[in-house]
C-alpha cells in the first residue's frame, strides 16, 4: 500500500470535472497505481508546483479504479483546482487518518448529517452504507445548505430517496420560489426527524458553526457523546503524524482521526475553529 | 560488552588527525559560553572544546535540514561523527526519532542521516546559567543514544562504548593509538564530578516544578499569565528553533512533485489557520501558551520521550527575554 517514499504521491489523470455549485466542484481522478482507501480517510490532493491539501475523497470506497474529490473554491490551492477542465495530472497522498468506524453503525438507526460541502466525505458513507444495506436498521440523511444553488448532488439525492431504508431531508438557509423542503440552518431538521435514539448513532459532517450547534442539539436530543461521530478539519501539511500543524490536544487530527467521537475531543482547545 | 578505554590527549589528537580525514568531524569550537558544533579540521584540533555545556544550535539541525527535499535529496548522507554531545540534546532524540523513525511512517532521509553518524556524548564539567536538565529526570552525562561517551580530565581522555558503532570506532582509534584501561581511582573520579555536577544543578532548580508537575500547572492556569509573559514576544520562531524536542515542519511544494520539508514552529502567525479563514492559534499568547501544552501536557499523553530536556537554549535565544522557568515558578508559587 505504501510508497518507500512516504512524501511521495501517485500520479492520478483528472478525467472529468464536475461543477456541482457556483462555488463546489467534484474532479474524478484514475490513479496510475492501485489506490483504495476505507470511507472517511482522507488524501493529500497534490497540485504540481503549487501545492497540496487534505480533502477526504466523495466517491464510494467500493469503487476502486476512479476517486472523486469534491472541492470548494475557498483559498489558493483550491482556485487552482477550480481552473482545471479536465485531463492534466494529479498527484494524491494517502489514504490517511482513520475513517467513519462503520462497525459501530452496523444494526443502527443511522443519522447522517450534512452542511454545505460537508456533504462529500458523507456522499462516500452514504455509498458505503447503501451496499450494506442488510446490516443496518435505516439511514435518516438531512443536508443543510446555503441555498438551493448551492445544494449539491442533485441527482444521487434522486437516488437515494428510492433506496429502501434511506430517508432523505434538506433545508437551505435562504430559499427562492423553486424550493418545496425546508427552510432554515441544518439543526431545523433534527425537529422532523423520527428516530430512536438509543438505537442511533449521528455522523456529522459540516462547517465548524454547523458542527458546533448541530452536537448541542444532538446532546440535548438524547445521543450520547459516543455516538455522535464527526469529522473534523483542520490545518493539515504532512498528513502522517508528524509535521503537528492539525495538533488538538494530543491528538494528530490527520492520524488519529479525522473522525472523532464527541467525548474523544470535547475538552480539546477550539474544536470548533 | 561495553567498557572504558583511556587515551592521553596527544594520542587522541593523533587519533583524531585520522578520523578527520576519513569522517566528517563535527565538534564544539568557540569561546567561553560561545560554541557552536563546527566542522573540524587539523587546524582546529587544539580549539575543541570538552566538557563544557552547549553547542548553541541542538543537535537536531544535524538530522532536520532547515529545509530539505525529501522526494530528491541533493545530498547523501556522508559518513561523519558528532563529538561534544551534551545529554540534554542526547535525550531529545528519543522524541525526534519518535516522530520521524515511527514504524507507520519512516522519514528516510531523516532515517539515512541517522544511520550515517556516529555520536559521541559528553558529561557536563560545567553549568551554564538556564541549564535544568536534571529537573526534568536528565542526567548531566551521556544515558542514551550515543555511541560513545568522551570525558577529558587532567590530560586523559576517557571512552566509553555504548553501542556497536561505538566499539566500532573504538577499534579504528586502535589503528592509531593503544587505549589503555582506566584505573578504579580514575573512574571513581569521573563518577565524583557527575554527582557533584548534578548535585549543583538540583541546587540551582530547587524551585522549579518537576516535568509532571509543570505539566499539572500549565494544565489547569489561566489566560492572564500566558498574555503577560507573552507580551514581549515577537513571533520570532528563536524558542522552536533552538529547541532540541520541537518537531514541527511544513511541506512545500516543488515542480515534478517534488517537496520540501521545511522546520516550522507553532510560534509562527498561521500555523493552524485553514483556508475558510479559523485559526485557532491567531492570538500571540495562544501560540505561546501551544508550545507548553505540547511539551508538557499532550506530547507526555502520547509519547514516553521527553518533550523538553531542560537544556535552557529557547530562554538564551529569546530576543524577548521571556524566561519559561519564571514562569512555572511563578505558577508553582500561586
Amino acid at each position: 500500500m505504501k510508497n518507500n517514499n512516504i512524501y511521495q504521491p501517485i500520479k492520478a489523470k483528472l478525467e472529468e470535472v464536475i461543477e456541482e455549485s457556483p462555488t463546489i466542484k467534484t474532479f474524478v481522478l484514475k490513479p496510475e497505481n492501485h489506490f483504495s482507501f476505507h470511507t472517511g480517510q482522507f488524501v493529500e490532493l497534490v497540485l504540481e508546483g503549487v501545492g497540496e491539501a487534505p480533502f477526504t475523497p466523495s466517491s464510494s470506497p467500493l469503487v476502486r479504479n476512479k476517486i472523486d474529490i469534491t472541492v470548494m473554491r475557498t483559498g489558493y490551492l483550491t482556485q487552482r483546482l477550480h481552473q482545471l477542465k479536465g485531463g492534466e495530472t494529479l498527484g494524491i497522498r494517502g489514504p490517511y487518518g482513520r475513517g467513519y468506524p462503520l462497525e459501530k453503525l452496523y444494526g443502527k438507526e443511522v443519522l447522517v448529517l450534512g452542511g454545505g460541502c460537508g456533504f462529500a466525505p458523507l456522499r462516500s458513507l452514504l455509498y458505503n452504507l447503501q451496499a450494506e444495506q442488510e446490516r443496518i436498521k435505516k439511514v435518516t440523511f438531512c443536508y443543510g445548505s446555503k441555498s438551493p444553488q448551492e445544494c449539491i448532488y442533485e441527482p444521487y439525492i434522486d437516488e437515494l430517496r428510492n433506496v429502501p431504508k434511506f430517508e432523505v431531508m434538506r433545508t437551505v438557509d435562504e430559499a427562492d420560489e423553486s424550493w418545496t423542503e425546508e427552510v432554515g440552518v441544518a439543526t431545523v431538521l433534527l425537529d422532523k426527524i423520527d428516530i430512536n435514539i438509543d438505537e442511533s448513532v449521528a455522523v456529522v459532517v459540516g462547517p465548524p458553526i454547523m458542527m458546533k450547534f448541530s452536537v448541542q442539539k444532538l446532546l440535548e436530543m438524547g445521543y450520547p457523546e459516543h455516538n455522535i461521530l464527526l469529522s473534523m478539519e483542520k490545518n493539515m501539511s504532512c498528513g502522517l503524524g508528524k509535521c503537528g500543524h492539525c495538533m488538538m490536544g494530543e491528538y494528530f487530527v490527520c492520524k488519529d482521526g479525522p473522525v472523532f467521537s464527541y467525548d474523544q475531543i470535547k475538552d480539546k482547545p477550539d474544536i470548533w475553529k | 560488552m561495553h567498557k572504558y578505554y583511556t587515551l592521553t590527549k596527544e594520542e587522541w589528537d593523533r587519533a583524531l588527525i585520522h578520523l578527520i580525514s576519513q569522517y566528517l568531524f563535527y565538534a564544539p569550537l568557540g569561546e567561553g559560553e560561545q560554541q557552536d558544533y563546527d566542522l573540524i579540521g587539523e587546524k582546529d584540533i587544539p580549539r575543541i572544546i570538552y566538557n563544557q555545556p552547549k553547542p548553541a544550535t541542538p543537535l537536531k539541525t544535524f538530522f532536520l535540514p532547515v529545509a530539505e527535499n525529501v522526494i530528491a535529496p541533493t545530498s547523501h548522507p556522508t559518513p561523519r561523527i558528532i563529538m561534544g554531545i551534551p545529554a540534554c540534546d542526547l535525550a531529545a532524540m528519543n522524541i525526534q526519532d519518535e516522530m520521524y523513525l515511527n514504524r507507520d511512517y519512516l522519514d528516510g532521509p531523516y532515517q539515512k542521516r541517522r544511520e550515517a553518524t556516529i555520536l559521541i556524548g559528553t558529561d557536563c564539567h560545567s553549568i551554564q546559567p538556564h541549564c535544568h536538565c536534571t529537573t526534568y529526570g536528565v542526567k548531566p552525562y551521556p544515558q542514551e543514544n550515543h555511541d560513545l561517551s568522551l570525558s577529558l580530565s587532567d590530560q586523559t581522555i576517557y571512552l566509553y562504548t555504548h553501542s556497536e558503532k561505538g566499539r566500532a570506532l573504538i577499534k579504528e582509534i586502535e589503528k592509531y593509538s593503544a587505549p589503555g584501561a582506566p584505573t578504579e581511582n580514575e573512574i571513581q573520579a569521573l563518577f565524583d564530578k557527575r554527582e557533584e555536577i548534578e548535585r549543583k544543578l538540583n541546587q540551582n532548580n530547587q524551585e522549579l516544578p518537576n516535568y509532571q508537575q509543570t505539566g499539572e500547572l500549565i494544565d489547569q492556569s489561566d489566560a492572564e499569565i500566558w498574555k503577560r509573559y507573552s507580551e514581549t514576544c515577537v513571533s520570532c520562531g528563536a524558542c522552536a528553533t533552538i529547541c532540541p524536542t520541537c518537531t514541527c515542519f511544513l511541506l512545500l511544494e516543488r515542480p515534478g512533485f517534488e517537496k520540501v520539508r521545511h522546520l516550522d514552529a507553532c510560534q509562527y502567525p498561521g500555523f493552524e489557520k485553514v483556508a475558510a479563514g479559523e485559526d485557532p492559534l491567531r492570538p500571540l499568547y495562544k501560540r505561546f501558551y501551544n508550545r507548553y501544552m505540547c511539551k508538557y501536557v499532550w506530547k507526555p499523553q502520547k509519547f514516553d520521550a521527553l518533550a523538553c530536556t531542560g537544556c535552557g537554549r529557547c530562554i538564551e535565544a529569546c530576543i524577548g527575554k521571556i524566561n519559561k522557568n519564571e514562569l512555572f515558578q511563578e505558577l508553582a508559587n500561586h
